[in-house]
């Protein structure tokens, strides 16, 4: 079979479709010429204010969504991904992809609602994006605790639900085994806060830190029944989990699906005393973006104050425009799990981008704890 | 052209070649390309394999490195094979009840064991978290019936991947195990009665080893695909037992290596198909003499 | 009189509606090559899997060897089955196949062996014991169907259609095999066949069924020479029935009003005058020739068939029956051939033709 000519022509055929598929990658699905092609997470818009672009500015929007960084990462490296705008979050994502070209810088001259933004906020992104060149932040938030109030009242009445104790004390975390502690499945956001529960720095990159942290880890780890990054919203809104680490953002919405299924217990988030981590999702243009004209217009459409509180009112997230706080919801404006107070904000922290060594040792740590191998 | 020439022939034998070569040597030779280069940042994010002078083994010797993989590796064969004994033992009796079904209805019992396939495999996979979480639909019929009163930890175990895989790959049991029994020919049966075999005999001594093409088939249509799985694993199953689709996710997303992945990926399918091959090899030789 | 093997007593066996075996009652005695005979359909094949006890009497009951088999499984019968496809086991040798029926016995290892060489040889095949059936020719398969529903001795041996799918020439070579294989062991064979001349060259009696019981059972002879019925003698030898009234007695013979003729023939049983009856006589009886036999009509030839041995003739007489004549084309036989269109006598003896009532 191998030796006959038939066959030798299958594999040079075969091999110039592999050399043609390599050297091409990605697919060609852009909508060039006139349209917006708009990548961003599931319920992270209010539909209306699109709408509202549209005829605004006559431009047809076309919106996809993704569920994690990880999917938008893969896409975007493989190249070619017809997306005029997409929404990474800074750490560690945007902060690997600017310095690997994927974004184009932004033309301010475009955006005249860009002194709109925060200051604090945008110092704070420039950590990973140099200068402010390419993002503009959307929605920011923190990470930290969320619980079912009823269940823990039941088990540890004095619970120390304002600390990070409450997950990494495992005399404290031992008690909620039986009624479920999800934790996310993220290095890049759990063991920056084992570290700032250990008291020490956050951001380090220093291999005897990562063990010391893998080893607190590893003392909780029997408590926890699951590692997963997605699953601890539903887990929380059904009441198949009492406690969770992740997401200001996901664990309100949480929230608000327990109270809309009229659940005998109301889920609450709160911010470790401790510290938290902030998370800033910001819209960025990809270097190969086919409409970068029309991409400016809708950024310097949401950078309006009045744009800006439509959509927090809608998400329930804290916006990155000042301006807008007089038209958002007392709920959320008022909320101080949503816009903290300033010496709630003097203990956030943000982690830089880590090399490739550190990445490697830091999954295959949480790796070992989280399979236990 | 004519109906048996030789141009003929070949055009209708080229089709699947064709589809086989784009769409499965093709890519598994661009991914072992990729195993073979280093990581980088950038778009895609890898070096190029075409030059000859990035080619390297580093990312197989990762594999070998470090006994996650094996590990990994291991638990999914067990897993595997585990859920593919099942899904025998469920499936053969499934088949012979429905070849045995008169013939009218036996249509109708195909029909309904390939009708799940006509849903979402994610969806139904789901439909299984709604009934094993401790909230969930099972959990609550137990407890309002009074049978216990704490939720059974049915999901997020073994328990439950076994459970996801049997159900989703029982119908590629039943099909092949169905098509094997119903080219038995019943006189074969009826020699066996006839020379003083027992029905319970009959079925061991003819039944079984005339449908071991059928079972064989079948087994190897649930194995090689259960040991690769990730969604059910990632939906149904606990952190304990890390099975090999998860690592290579985990190479893929979490730690940005393409390379490794391939690697990975690669190394699987050696080991799944190696086997294969050589049992291939040996039976031909085998019938050769 | 010593007890017969097989005793079958006012056995009936309902498919749904139809009875495949309709209140059947025989006798066969060990030792007997004994034949059902009849076209698809009439119950042979059911009658005989009822003896194998692959199919259970919905009336009656059978008894082999002096044992009621009422709650007997087939795999405790003492009786084999040859199947019309033979049915080898195909994933086992030869010698497997022969082996099968006696290691479900618990016979030890190597008496097996001895018996599966004593059947091999029965059947000629010796040395193939290693083949497996797909590497055979049909006539080998046939054999070793036959060494393996032998080899445990069994009282009777079931024979369904045995040579149905072989050759013309594989076929009678098979039916000598089968006759002294039979004569040699002494067993009771009970075959069943669509084919008359097979049923005639090797069974020492006949049943003929039809619509699930028995039309007529005696030998070969007496099946064929005296046929009891219209069908039977249509069903073997295509007999010339001529149908009409009982007009008296003569002697040994009854006249028959047929054709507008007055006819003569042999009657079996006695007949009432005016009675419906029916003249059967084979068309070997029938002759061209002047021999002043009783029985005489006029007709003009209308086919003509040369068959090799023996030439077949119609001939169309008064009436527009067709009667079939047939004439022996034996060397220097001086016997009237006469050609088609020809206008003919043709005529038989009394002692010829039967009287049928049925």
């Amino acid at each position: 079979m191998w030796g006959s000519r038939q066959s030798r022509v299958w594999l040079t055929l075969t091999a110039i479709l592999a050399l043609v598929a390599a050297s091409s990658a990605g697919d060609v699905r852009a909508q060039g010429g006139g349209g917006l092609n708009v990548y961003n997470w599931n319920d992270y818009i209010d539909e209306a204010t699109l709408h509202r672009f549209e005829t605004e500015t006559g431009i047809r929007v076309r919106y996809d969504v993704y569920d994690s960084n990880e999917t938008l990462d893969a896409k975007l490296r493989a190249g070619r991904s017809g997306y005029d705008l997409v929404v990474p979050t800074a750490s560690p994502f945007l902060a690997l992809q600017v310095p690997a070209k994927l974004y184009q810088p932004l033309d301010r001259g475009k955006l005249k609602n860009y002194g709109n933004l925060d200051p604090e906020i945008m110092r704070r992104l420039a950590a990973y994006d140099p200068g402010n060149q390419h993002a503009v932040p959307w929605m920011w938030g923190t990470t930290g605790l969320g619980y079912n109030s009823a269940a823990i009242q039941k088990v540890m009445p004095d619970a120390p639900v304002h600390s990070l104790r409450m997950l990494f004390d495992p005399a404290v975390v031992a008690k909620f085994q039986r009624c479920g502690v999800v934790v996310l499945d993220s290095p890049t956001d759990v063991v920056p806060a084992a570290l700032n529960f250990l008291g020490r720095d956050p951001d380090s990159h220093k291999k005897e830190d990562l063990d010391a942290a893998t080893d607190a880890l590893m003392k909780i780890r029997p408590f926890v029944r699951k590692w997963h990054s997605s699953e601890y919203i539903n887990d929380l809104a059904n009441g198949d989990a009492c406690l969770a680490f992740g997401f200001s953002g996901d664990i309100k919405q949480a929230a608000k699906r327990a109270a809309e299924a009229h659940k005998d217990f109301r889920v609450i988030y709160s911010i470790p005393e401790e510290g938290s981590q902030i998370w800033i999702d910001s819209w960025v243009i990809p270097a190969d973006a086919p409409n970068p004209a029309a991409a400016h217009r809708f950024l310097d459409f949401v950078l309006r104050p009045d744009v800006a509180a439509l959509n927090s009112n809608f998400i329930g997230y804290a916006n990155a425009v000042p301006a807008s706080r007089p038209m958002i919801d007392p709920a959320v404006r008022d909320d101080p799990t949503i816009y903290p107070p300033d010496e709630v904000r003097r203990r956030f922290y943000t982690i830089s981008a880590p090399d490739r060594t550190y990445e490697r040792l830091r999954t295959r740590a949480w790796t070992r704890v989280a399979t236990g191998h | 052209m004519t109906a048996g020439s030789r141009g003929f022939r070949f055009s209708v034998i080229s089709a699947p070649m064709l589809w086989l070569a784009a769409f499965f040597l093709s890519p598994f030779v661009i991914v072992f390309a990729i195993s073979l280069v280093a990581a980088s940042d950038g778009q895609p994010p890898f070096a190029s394999p075409l030059l000859m002078s990035n080619l390297t083994f580093d990312n197989y010797r990762l594999l070998v490195g470090d006994d996650l993989y094996a590990f990994a590796f291991g638990n999914s064969v067990r897993i595997a094979a585990t859920s593919t004994v099942l899904c025998l033992l469920l499936g053969y009796p499934m088949a012979y009840a429905i070849v045995r079904a008169p013939q009218a209805m036996r249509n109708g019992l195909l029909l309904l064991v390939v009708l799940p396939f006509w849903t979402s495999f994610l969806i139904r996979v789901y439909a299984w978290m709604i009934l094993l979480r401790p909230s969930g639909l099972i959990n609550l019929a137990l407890q309002g019936l009074g049978v216990i009163d704490q939720p059974l930890p049915l999901i997020a175990n073994q328990f439950a991947v076994h459970l996801g895989i049997v159900y989703s790959y029982l119908p590629f049991m039943v099909l092949p195990i169905y098509a094997a029994l119903e080219r038995l020919d019943p006189a074969l049966l009826e020699a066996a009665f006839d020379l003083g075999c027992r029905p319970w005999r009959a079925f061991w001594r003819v039944t079984v080893p005339l449908s071991a093409p059928g079972i064989i088939a079948g087994c190897l249509l649930v194995f090689i695909p259960a040991v690769g799985e990730f969604v059910i694993p990632d939906l149904l199953g606990g952190p304990d037992t890390p099975m090999i689709g998860r690592v290579l996710w985990t190479e893929f997303f979490s730690n940005r290596d393409w390379p490794a992945a391939a690697a990975v990926a690669t190394a699987l399918l050696v080991a799944l198909v190696g086997p294969i091959v050589v049992f291939q090899i040996l039976e031909r030789r085998g019938a050769e003499s | 009189m010593t007890q017969p093997l097989i005793r079958i007593e006012g056995v009936s066996k309902t498919f749904g509606d139809t009875a495949a075996v309709d209140g059947v009652s025989l006798e066969i005695g060990a030792g007997e090559f004994f034949a059902l005979l009849g076209p698809s359909g009439c119950g042979k094949t059911t009658l005989l899997r009822l003896l194998a006890g692959l199919e259970t009497p919905t009336a009656g009951r059978i008894v082999i060897d002096g044992v009621d088999m009422a709650a007997v499984p087939p795999w405790r019968r003492p009786v084999n089955t040859v199947f019309q496809s033979y049915a080898l086991f195909p994933h086992m040798t030869v010698a497997g196949n022969i082996a099968f029926g006696l290691k479900q016995d618990g016979m030890a290892r190597t008496e097996i062996k001895a018996r599966v060489e004593e059947m091999l040889d029965l059947v000629q095949l010796r040395g193939y014991g290693g083949r497996k059936p797909n590497q055979l020719s049909g006539g080998q398969r046939q054999r070793v169907a036959l060494a393996r529903s032998l080899a445990k001795r069994p009282k009777a041996l079931l024979l369904d259609e045995p040579l149905a799918a072989l050759d013309r020439k594989l076929r009678d070579q098979m039916q000598v095999e089968l006759a002294a294989l039979q004569r040699r062991l002494g067993l009771a064979f009970i075959f069943v066949t669509h084919d008359q001349d097979e049923a005639m060259a090797l069974a020492s009696r006949i049943a003929v069924m039809r619509d699930g019981h028995i039309e007529q059972l005696g030998s070969p002879r007496a099946v064929y020479e005296t046929p009891s019925s219209r069908f039977v003698a249509d069903f073997l030898g295509r007999a010339n029935v001529l149908g009409g009234r009982v007009a008296g007695r003569d002697g040994a013979f009854l006249l028959l009003e047929a054709s507008g003729m007055t006819l003569r023939a042999l009657a079996p049983v006695d007949v009432s005058p005016g009675s419906e009856a029916w003249l059967a006589v084979r068309p070997e009886n029938v002759t061209f020739e002047d021999r002043g036999y009783a029985n005489r009509m006029s007709g003009t030839v209308s086919a003509v068939a040369y068959v090799g041995g023996v030439s077949n003739f119609e001939v169309e007489v008064a009436g527009g029956m067709k009667l079939r004549a047939t004439v022996s084309n034996r060397a220097g036989d001086a016997s009237v051939h006469p050609p088609l269109g020809a206008d003919v006598h043709v005529s038989w003896s009394a002692e010829a033709g039967v009287l049928l009532t049925r």
